[in-house]
């Protein structure tokens, strides 16, 4: 098509320059949004596709991925937190000095003088918690409507990613207050990572091969935590882990798209239903291109054997959802943050050990494993659990109930049963253990090994991978097992974050509650 | 997409309404702006005053104390503020609040702006504030109180100073000096607060004469206030001024603690027993580490260190302190004394004199005459004036102001028992190496003894050892009259151990011989050389065999 060229304006050069003085703001607009007002079909996809922030999306979305029930705006929940501590934590980075003669002064200062800098740092701590929270509920969203199948098996371990590299972010801010609970917080965490010793240490190759005390070295840069820790800790908190989540993110995103967009089921169209007559028309003009690049792409050509009629424009549908999640997230954030200060402490002290010495929440369900033995709580049952995460999209070839929550109403049911067997197996090996004691307490000179093999956290996770074999071999389905193993790892890590929580008090015994421990 | 709307219109309007609420908070209704606005309205204000954040900052102490936010009659260049009372500006102290900053002397949280975290009454401040009753001992963070005599000490100077009508022209503690000696108008004597700090004339006495001659005219208060003092009241006097530093509370404080022989269990800055916790640091305890189970009332170390010197078991289960049985004011006193036993953090180029000489010129922290160390190392078990103690679970602490016990024991005696102890017995061995006591004080502790019984040592000429007689008839005699007390083997039980290596060493023949032979009055030992209703009098020879008898217990190991 030739572009006609414009009617030359013949005005006087005086009223052309006041008439594109008025016409500025207008002009500006257009410009900016490349396109020109979004009010078409075509200026609403150059709206997508011409903007360097919205391109990730696709132009028109399927209206099934814009039901609420299908992800429950989890993964932009996670991503709105996400970009709340990033602008809240730029905005720390102000005021914050990382040196531990003045850390903990600058905390304090924040708190205390710098405008508004206590509700700054209240946002940024709750929005860490509500993305830690967001990003599990995100992946137990995908893996119960069996996102993870083909053709997003890697978008999955991307997401895993993504996870360890969440609670990495969490972890590292724990220690920059300087305070009590963050410095014997950490410390518990660099003992964790020194926890292969325990292996070494009963083998009696410490000596030659102590990759507990590398790990521990590589994270403090010393044997304990002190400055050379928290310049570490700082640099990961507010560059590296960024950075690299970052990265993984947009490879995250770009997958949903390359991947065919979010999951659905295979008879969602006709679930769906025609197009309300309220809803925004699915097109206003007729195609008028054919497309080249559909010869070298998958498939027949774009749309075949489906109605394009179930997509509707990204601008406004998706954005408006995705806005609302977002300022939901903000709400709910903001809401947390005048209600609950962010705790500080008083002033790290090496010599004055807290008791007891808690990791950040999250983590509590492995320090109640680790209490047991710091190896298999620490290293072991973690890298268990994350190389069972990663082979469930590998392990699980099926396409029965892709996109459909728990795969349909069986599935339903082995994940309830699944929640009385996760919660009820934790139950009672922690009654057990906490009743009677384990093997330490029966034969106080077994060997450690013995210990380091069977103890709660093993026999545990035992139990779990017998039950889910079981659900395997009964309904002859990987993805029956994979519900069960999933769930039941789900009911474990809540059950023992709650008791590392809330039930246990100065040196790890148990209390009902925290008012009963001694000394208070 | 209606559905998302809302929920983008409602949550955008929660989000709104939650950061203007916060806004309006904290430029609004923050406690300090509050009290800052008050100012102007309040009656007989000059003015409103500018709300902003104010601070005293001393880099050298680490402080940024933002007390002065709201105490804003305290900060530098302030103007003295009408209303709330918390705009007051601050009493004239020895220490321009402006310079020292706040929390070197008070405690709390400097750099807090709201009331209880910045008064440190939240549960992550370790220093809270010292409680305002007992604010002199804040000036222990830095100070040193030098030579503090006892309680009766200080008392009697009190005393001299009243009975010399020295308060007629002087100010002394905020009392007296209304007289003028040269006349109305004319200047008062100087205020003698401060005169244990800034020293006065050795010769003041002299000068005072001297000026009193010249004054001549019978009306002026040179005559009729000065008059003749004695010499010993004047020691007293001069020993009270010493101690005269601007905190007659917290000294009268340190010399009960001087009186009560708390060092005999506890260290102070390293001089003192081991028996109980050092209490260096005492007043710097972090109350979110105390256990408060079983105190009632508040939960701050004041309350703690009260309920504890009324019942220490009590309070801590398992200790070993007995219930002292002090009085009210006693207990409030060593509180007081407790709560100045802390450190602010200050470089030693701001070390005050006091404490420079006392750290680093080992001088001492109590009066070194003989009552001083006296009380404060000895009165807690042998009693105020040597009559000895009993407390419930413990064995008798033994009488050493005993005349019988004093006509027999050398000066040597005591003095090994003092340096050396009794091993195997609660007595410490105080000797320079062990608990702190230097050979003089310990010879000024020994010559406290004699003079404060007015007993001095029969003179004996017979060497140390002279006991030559049957020893194996004293082991006899032993069994039948001496080890019901002592124990079959000398192990003690009413009575002390005899078999006690550092005992027979120190002890000469005549000192056991004569402590046989007479006893020890006010005490269950009786004479021998006595009958009594159950046993006869022993002769001369009979005790000596004991005396031998008991010898064979010293070459054992």
């Amino acid at each position: 098509m030739i572009a006609t060229p414009p009617p030359v304006d013949k005005r006087p050069a005086l009223q052309r320059f006041l008439s594109n003085l008025r016409g500025a703001p207008r002009a500006l607009r257009d410009t900016a949004l490349r396109g020109g007002k979004p009010n078409t079909d075509r200026t609403r996809s150059t709206f997508v596709f011409g903007n360097v922030f919205l391109h990730l999306h696709p132009v028109r979305t399927h209206r099934w991925s814009l039901r609420w029930a299908t992800t429950l705006g989890l993964g932009i929940a996670s991503l709105a937190s996400f970009l709340l501590t990033l602008i809240t934590g730029v905005l720390l980075m102000f005021y914050y000095k990382p040196h531990v003669e003045v850390a903990y002064d600058s905390i304090k200062d924040i708190a205390f003088v710098v405008p508004t800098g206590n509700l700054i740092r209240n946002i940024h701590r709750w929005a860490a918690n509500v993305m830690v929270v967001t990003v599990i509920l995100h992946m137990a969203r995908a893996f119960y409507t069996a996102a993870y199948r083909a053709p997003r098996e890697f978008n999955w371990l991307i997401g895993m990613g993504l996870l360890v590299v969440t609670l990495g972010l969490s972890f590292t801010g724990y220690l920059l207050p300087w305070d009590q609970l963050a410095y014997w917080a950490i410390t518990i965490g660099a003992n964790i990572a020194q926890s292969p010793r325990e292996i070494t240490d009963a083998l009696g190759v410490t000596e030659s091969f102590d990759p507990g005390g590398l790990q521990k070295l590589l994270l403090l840069g010393s044997d304990q935590v002190g400055e050379e820790a928290l310049i570490r800790f700082y640099l990961l908190h507010v560059m590296i882990l960024p950075l690299v989540l970052l990265g993984l993110l947009s490879v995250h995103f770009w997958r949903i798209r390359k991947d065919g967009g979010l999951v659905r089921p295979k008879d969602a169209d006709a679930r769906l239903g025609p197009v309300r007559a309220a809803d925004y028309p699915v097109f206003t003009e007729a195609p008028r291109k054919t497309y080249q690049l559909a010869a070298v792409v998958r498939g027949t050509s774009g749309a075949v054997g489906r109605a394009p009629e179930n997509t509707v424009p990204s601008m406004p549908h998706l954005f408006y959802a995705e806005l609302a999640v977002t300022m939901l997230t903000i709400a709910v954030c903001v809401a947390l943050a005048m209600w609950s200060d962010a705790p500080l402490k008083e002033l790290a002290n090496p010599q004055v050990p807290e008791n007891p010495a808690k990791a950040p929440w999250y983590f509590l369900g492995l320090q109640e494993l680790v209490a047991y033995s710091a190896f298999m709580g620490g290293v072991g049952i973690p890298a268990i659990v994350l190389l069972g995460l990663g082979l469930i999209p590998y392990l699980d070839r099926e396409t029965e109930g892709t996109g459909e929550w728990f795969g349909g109403r069986a599935g339903k049911r082995i994940v309830l049963q699944a929640l009385f067997v996760g919660f009820g197996a934790a139950l009672v090996i922690e009654y057990f253990a906490i009743r009677y004691g384990w093997l330490r307490e029966w034969f106080p000179n077994i060997a450690q090994l013995w210990i380091t093999f069977v103890n709660p956290g093993t026999v545990l996770t035992l139990i779990y991978a017998a039950y889910s074999m079981w659900l395997v071999k009964r309904h002859d389905s990987t993805r029956a097992g994979a519900l069960g193993l999933f769930t039941c790892f789900l009911c474990g890590f809540v059950f023992l974050t709650v008791i590392g929580t809330h039930f246990r008090g100065p040196n790890w015994d148990f209390y009902w509650s925290p008012a009963d421990w001694p000394g208070h | 997409m209606q559905a998302n709307k809302h929920l983008l219109l409602w949550s955008s309007l929660v989000a709104l309404g939650l950061l203007v609420s916060a806004a309006v908070q904290e430029n609004v209704y923050k406690d300090w702006r509050v009290l800052q606005a008050s100012a102007a309205e309040a009656p007989g204000s000059p003015g409103p005053i500018g709300i902003h954040l104010r601070q005293v900052v001393v880099p050298t102490l680490h402080a940024a104390d933002r007390c002065v936010t709201c105490h804003v009659g305290m900060a530098a260049g302030e103007p003295v503020v009408a209303g709330d009372p918390v705009l007051r500006p601050h009493p004239v102290v020895g220490h321009d609040p402006t310079v020292m900053g706040c929390t070197a002397c008070h405690g709390g949280q400097g750099r807090a702006t709201e009331k209880d975290a910045a008064h440190g009454d939240v549960h992550f401040w370790p220093q809270p504030m010292i409680p305002r009753r007992y604010a002199d001992a804040g000036c222990g963070g830095c100070h040193t109180h030098l030579a503090v005599p006892t309680l009766t000490s200080l008392d009697a100077g009190q005393a001299a100073l009243e009975r010399n009508d020295c308060l007629a022209c002087h100010k002394l503690d905020g009392r007296g000096g209304t007289l003028r000696p040269l006349g109305a108008g004319g200047m008062e004597g100087p205020d003698l607060s401060f005169v244990g700090a800034r020293g006065f004339p050795a010769d003041w006495y002299e000068k005072h004469l001297a000026a009193r001659e010249r004054a001549a005219d019978p009306a002026s208060p040179w005559t009729s206030s000065f008059g003749k003092i004695e010499t010993e009241e004047r020691g007293s006097i001069e020993e009270l001024l010493s101690s005269r530093v601007g905190a007659p509370q917290l000294v009268r404080a340190k010399a009960t603690f001087n009186s009560l022989g708390c060092r005999g269990c506890h260290k102070v800055a390293g001089v003192g027993g081991d028996d109980g916790p050092d209490l260096t640091l005492i007043g710097a305890r972090d109350p979110g580490r105390i256990d408060f189970s079983r105190v009632k009332g508040r939960h701050d170390l004041a309350t703690w260190l009260a309920e504890h010197f009324r019942n220490p078991a009590g309070i801590v289960p398992g200790s070993a302190m007995p219930i002292l049985g002090l009085d009210e004011e006693q207990i409030d006193l060593l509180v007081r004394y407790m709560l100045s036993l802390r450190r602010t953090d200050a470089p030693e180029a701001w070390w005050p004199k006091d404490r420079v000489r006392a750290e680093r010129l080992g001088e001492r922290e109590f009066g070194e005459d003989g009552a001083t160390l006296y009380g404060s190392f000895c009165a807690a078990c042998h009693g105020p004036a040597g009559e000895g103690m009993r407390y419930p679970g413990m064995p008798a602490f033994p009488a050493i102001g005993n005349p019988d016990f004093l006509a027999v024991a050398s000066d040597e005696f005591l003095t090994t028992n003092i340096a050396h102890g009794r091993p195997g017995r609660r007595m410490a061995a105080w000797g320079a190496t062990e608990n702190g006591l230097r050979p003089g004080e310990i010879a000024a502790i020994v010559a406290h003894l004699r003079t404060q019984s007015g007993v001095t040592r029969e003179p004996d000429e017979r060497p140390a050892r002279w006991a030559r007689t049957d020893a194996a008839a004293g082991g006899a005699l032993y069994s039948a009259h001496c080890a019901q007390c002592h124990g079959d083997k000398g192990q003690g039980g009413e009575g002390p151990a005899l078999a006690n290596g550092a005992l027979l060493g120190a002890a000469s023949d005549t000192f056991l011989y004569e402590t046989i032979r007479r006893g020890r009055r006010g005490t269950t030992m009786t004479g021998f050389s006595q009958p009594s209703t159950v046993r006869p009098a022993l002769d001369e020879a009979e005790i000596e065999s004991i005396v031998a008898f008991l010898r064979t217990w010293e070459k054992q190991p």
